[in-house]
C-alpha cells in the first residue's frame, strides 16, 4: 500500500542558458515506491534529476520533497541550494559516479552520511552497505581513484545509500558496466529495504527494469510519458494495491 | 658561510613559506579561488600580533595566538567580502582573482594609512637562548620557527585527516561537484577554509617577523613566494607543496650565501619554470598515482 507522497512535482521547467530540457513536467513518487525513468540518450532523465536537485542552470516550477517547497523558480546559482535539498532528504547517485578520487572507501562512505542522525549511525549504516556490496570490504582502505569502474560504482551507490534520506534517485546504475556487474548491482538496489522512503532508477533499457520495479515511466524529448509498459511490471504494481 | 648554515637557513625558510604556501593550495582547490588577498592577510596579521604585543602581553605564545587569530579574523573579512557573494556566478576564478586583489590593495593601504609607514618590530617571541652544536650555531628563533611550524602544520593535516570538517574539505578539494551531491554546503565550508588558511598565514607573519619587520607591504613578497611553491608543487596538492618549499627554500638559502639576496627571486623563478617544463602540473604529477576520471 502506498502511503504518503515524497516527491510531487508540478509544472517543472527546467534546462541551461537558452536551451530548455525539461518541459511542465509532473511527476508523483509515494514512499515505498520503487519507480523507473526509461528514456533515450538526450532526452532528459539526468536534467531531471539535477534540476530537482537544483543543480540545472535554471528552474521554474514547483518541487514537494515531504511536502516542503524545495522548487521555486531560479535563474542562476546551480547548485547553490543542492546541499540544503539533499539535507532535507534528496540522495542523488548521479551518471559517471561523480567520486573524490583520494579519498578512500570508507571516508566516501562517511562523506554520505550527511544528516546528523546517519553521522551518528555511520558504523551500522557502513556494516549495511558492505553486507550489499561484499567485494568492498577488503577495499575499505583504498583511494578510490585506484577501483575498477565497477567497484566505483559500487562505492557512489553506498554513498548514496548511506544518506538518511527519504527518495533516492540512481542514475543508469549499469552504465557503462559489464552486463554481469550490471546484473549484481541492479540485484543489490532491489535488494535494499525501502519502508518509509523511495527509490527512482534511470535506464536506457526497459529490459532491466521491467519485472523488478513497481512503476515504469517513459521519458520523451524531456515530458514523462505515462505508464510506459503497461506490461508485467505495470500489472504486478497493481496488484499489490 | 658553511654547508650546515646554508642548511638550517633553508630548512627555517621552507617551514615558513611551505605554510604559507598550503594555504594557499588549499584555498585553491577547495574554493577554485587564487586568493591574492592573502598579502593582506599576511600584513593584518602581523599588525594583529603588534598591537596585543603593544598592549596586553610581550609573552610568546600570546603574541603567536594573536596573530593567528588576526589571520583567521582576516580570512573570514576576505571571505565574506570576495567569496560569498560572487562564487556561483559566471567567471568566478577571474572575478575572484580581481575581488581579492582588490581587497589586497585596499587592505595595504588602509593598514598604510591607520599605522603609518613606520614598520614595526615583534618581540623575539622564542627568547634569545642559542644551542651550540659542533659545527653551527642553532638560535632560538630558528628552532622555535621550525618547531612551531612543523607542529602548527601537522595539526591541520591531521585535523583534515580526522575530522568531519576536513572530510568535507577534502571532498571539496576533490570535487566540488560531487560535494555538493552528498550535503556539503560550499558556503559554509568556505569560511572554515579562510579561516584555516588565514590562521596559516598569520602564523607565517608572526614567524617571519622573527627575521624581518612587519609593514604594510610585507605581505607581497611572502605571497608571491607562497603563490609560486603552490604552484610548483602542483596547486592542491599538500605533499607537493611540501617538497617544493624545502626545494625553493635551499633554492633561497644557496642563493643568497653564493651571489646575493636580490638574485633570489630569479633563481627561484628559473627553477620553478624548469619544473614546470617537465611536469606542468608540478611536483604533484609525480606524486599523484590516481588514475584520472
Amino acid at each position: 500500500m502506498f502511503q504518503k507522497e515524497v516527491l510531487n512535482v508540478r509544472g517543472l521547467s527546467a534546462g541551461y542558458g537558452p536551451m530548455r530540457v525539461i518541459h511542465d513536467l509532473d511527476l508523483i513518487v509515494h514512499s515505498g515506491e520503487r519507480l523507473g525513468i526509461v528514456g533515450l540518450n538526450g532526452h532528459g532523465k539526468s536534467t531531471l534529476f539535477s534540476a530537482i536537485a537544483g543543480l540545472t542552470g535554471w528552474q521554474r516550477g514547483s518541487i514537494k520533497l515531504n511536502g516542503i517547497e524545495i522548487g521555486r523558480t531560479r535563474s542562476q546559482g546551480p547548485g547553490r541550494y543542492t546541499h540544503q535539498i539533499v539535507r532535507a532528504g534528496l540522495s542523488l547517485i548521479p551518471q559517471g559516479d561523480e567520486i573524490f578520487h583520494g579519498l578512500t572507501v570508507e571516508e566516501h562512505l562517511d562523506s554520505g552520511a550527511y544528516t546528523q542522525q546517519a553521522w551518528r549511525e555511520r558504523a551500522q549504516r557502513k556494516e549495511r552497505i558492505l553486507e550489499i556490496f561484499p567485494p568492498l570490504k577488503a577495499l575499505l582502505k583504498i583511494p578510490v581513484g585506484r577501483l575498477s569502474g565497477g567497484e566505483r560504482r559500487m562505492v557512489a551507490i553506498g554513498r548514496g545509500l548511506m544518506a538518511d534520506a527519504s527518495l533516492f534517485f540512481v542514475d543508469e546504475p549499469s552504465l557503462g558496466l559489464a552486463p554481469k556487474i550490471g546484473k549484481s548491482v541492479m540485484d543489490a538496489l532491489m535488494s535494499l529495504k525501502l519502508s518509509a522512503s523511495a527509490m527512482v532508477i534511470a535506464e536506457q533499457n526497459v529490459s532491466v527494469l521491467e519485472g523488478r520495479v513497481d512503476r515504469i515511466l517513459g521519458m520523451h524529448a524531456g515530458r514523462l510519458k505515462g505508464e510506459a509498459a503497461a506490461s508485467l511490471a505495470f500489472h504486478t504494481s497493481y496488484q499489490r494495491i | 658561510m658553511d654547508a650546515l648554515f646554508i642548511i638550517s637557513n633553508a630548512i627555517v625558510l621552507a617551514s615558513i613559506y611551505g605554510t604559507l604556501a598550503i594555504g594557499i593550495s588549499i584555498t585553491w582547490s577547495s574554493l577554485g579561488l587564487v586568493n591574492l588577498a592573502y598579502g593582506f592577510v599576511f600584513a593584518f596579521a602581523g599588525y594583529g600580533a603588534w598591537l596585543v604585543a603593544q598592549h596586553i602581553s610581550q609573552w610568546g605564545p600570546v603574541v603567536l595566538g594573536a596573530g593567528i587569530a588576526s589571520g583567521s579574523l582576516a580570512g573570514i573579512i576576505i571571505c565574506a567580502l570576495a567569496f560569498i557573494p560572487i562564487h556561483d556566478k559566471p567567471n568566478f576564478t577571474i572575478r575572484g582573482l580581481i575581488a581579492t586583489l582588490a581587497i589586497n590593495l585596499l587592505g595595504t593601504q588602509s593598514l598604510l594609512w591607520w599605522f603609518g609607514p613606520r614598520s614595526k618590530s615583534l618581540p623575539e617571541i622564542f627568547g634569545t637562548w642559542k644551542i651550540t652544536l659542533p659545527g653551527m650555531v642553532l638560535t632560538a628563533d630558528k628552532v622555535g620557527n621550525v618547531a612551531t611550524s612543523v607542529l602548527m602544520l601537522f595539526f591541520v593535516l591531521r585535523w583534515m585527516q580526522a575530522s568531519r570538517r576536513g572530510l568535507e574539505i577534502r571532498a571539496m578539494m576533490m570535487n566540488p561537484h560531487a560535494a555538493s551531491i552528498v550535503g556539503i554546503g560550499v558556503r559554509r565550508t568556505a569560511f572554515y577554509v579562510m579561516a584555516i588558511t588565514g590562521g596559516l598565514a598569520g602564523l607565517a607573519a608572526v614567524l617571519l617577523s622573527q627575521t624581518y619587520y612587519i609593514g604594510p607591504y610585507g605581505g607581497l613578497t611572502p605571497m608571491i613566494k607562497g603563490v609560486s611553491i603552490a604552484l610548483c608543487g602542483g596547486l592542491g596538492s599538500v605533499r607537493g607543496a611540501v617538497i617544493a618549499a624545502i626545494l625553493l627554500g635551499l633554492n633561497e638559502a644557496l642563493t643568497s650565501a653564493f651571489f646575493g639576496g636580490q638574485y633570489v627571486l630569479i633563481t627561484q623563478f628559473l627553477f620553478i619554470i624548469a619544473i614546470l617544463l617537465v611536469r606542468p602540473r608540478g611536483i604533484a604529477g609525480i606524486l599523484d598515482r590516481a588514475r584520472e576520471a
